[in-house]
């Protein structure tokens, strides 16, 4: 016997749609694949830019690769952990679509999750600070752009943020999916 | 029949209680149901944790907003003061990690509505989700300060970016406390999704 005054509209919609947690189980699973696309992509695209310039000046160095700086090196790692998290964790996301009143294990995706999209979101913050102060420069403390110099190297790391942020944004509906699917009633 | 809280109490000898911790509950369908001493217990240590990262949160803002430093002499190269706001990423620290401190502020009420209504569960998502847009937000600024930080005290030779901490000192130790303390006040918001999460899953 369910808990009646007052809740016994909430009881009949629910039992009319049992299929709405296996619904954002499936959404869930389709974002995590296109999370792990954007985290990966991000990863490739870091750690193969390299560029040469063909001349040699006196003070800066002619060649530019992500392990210069170790922010670019922090970034290209939590990509990789992010991107092997959300592999891992498909066989969680498959059996929250067959069992879609499982509770525990949906509190654990949303920690884990939560922990994850921390992480990535730092990598890509970094890189973005340093994305931006290559681009400027900054007067202040004599830092100065090194993207007239490198420009394809710079527009290859500006560019792979951009798969890191659309993964953190996915990270994030996927933990609104979670609490939303154990927020309702069964 | 008595309804407390969330759990249907069925008083069947006349001397019955009213209390809904301890009786036995006839929902053979429902789940496991966490007796009100727990939820509450939940709440309050989310309450408590929520008011430790508005602490954290307020100090970083406070550190990086306060962070001035005037060197009492000047070299031909090197400017001879230092203030959060000749870099742009500390601007944005700023302004984050205020709105961070904000709503956490805020969120204290919702939360101790949460402490005395343990069934709200609409609430708690409502706190779960506004806190993970908030925890983004708090790591974003962290971590974008913490590479500025890195590159002032260790500089950058491939960039020739040189380490701007050996001249201010004060600044460096300002600037680097205030992103000890944000990330402190991300780590703490953190547990908060944990436990509002866990808390949505005992109530029902």
């Amino acid at each position: 016997m369910k808990a009646v005054t007052g809740e016994s509209s909430e009881l009949k919609s629910s039992k009319l749609k049992p299929g709405v947690n296996r619904g954002l189980s499936i959404f869930d699973f389709i974002l995590r694949l296109a999370a792990i696309v954007g985290a990966l992509g991000s990863a490739i695209a870091m750690g193969t830019t390299t560029q040469t310039l063909p001349f040699a000046t006196q003070f800066i160095q002619f060649r530019a690769e992500y392990n210069d700086l170790p922010m670019f090196t922090f970034f290209v790692v939590a990509c990789a952990i992010v991107s092997g998290y959300l592999v891992l964790s498909l066989p969680l996301s498959i059996f929250h679509i067959l069992r879609s009143r499982a509770r525990a294990t949906r509190v654990v995706l949303v920690f884990l999750d939560a922990g994850m999209m921390a992480l990535l979101t730092s990598g890509a913050s970094a890189a973005a600070a340093i994305v931006y102060l290559a681009h400027k420069g900054n007067g202040k403390t004599n830092w100065l752009a090194i993207c007239q110099q490198f420009n394809s190297f710079c527009e290859r790391t500006s560019g792979s943020l951009i798969g890191s942020f659309v993964a953190i944004v996915l990270l994030m509906i996927m933990i609104f999916l979670s609490g939303a699917a154990l927020s309702r009633r069964r | 029949m008595k309804n407390s809280g969330d759990s249907t109490v069925i008083d069947v000898p006349p001397t019955a209680g009213s209390s809904s911790k301890k009786k036995a509950v006839v929902s053979t369908a429902a789940p496991q149901q966490a007796s009100g001493g727990v939820k509450r217990g939940l709440s309050i240590f989310d309450f408590v944790i929520r008011l430790g990262a508005l602490g954290a949160a307020l100090g970083a803002a406070a550190a990086m907003g306060t962070s001035d430093e005037t060197l009492p002499f000047f070299t031909q190269f090197f400017q001879f003061e230092a203030s959060y706001d000749d870099l742009p990423t500390f601007q944005f620290f700023l302004i984050a990690m205020g709105i961070v401190a904000g709503y956490l502020a805020l969120s204290l009420p919702f939360s101790i509505v949460c402490i005395v209504r343990p069934g709200a569960v609409g609430l708690r998502l409502l706190l779960l989700i506004l806190d993970t847009v908030v925890l983004t937000l708090a790591t974003s600024a962290a971590a974008a300060a913490a590479a500025i930080v890195y590159l002032a005290h260790d500089g950058n030779s491939s960039t020739n970016w040189l380490a701007i901490c050996d001249q201010f000192e004060d600044f460096c130790q300002n600037i680097s406390g205030a992103v000890i303390g944000a990330f402190i006040a991300a780590l703490l918001m953190m547990f908060l999704i944990l436990l509002s999460a866990f808390a949505i899953r005992n109530t029902h």
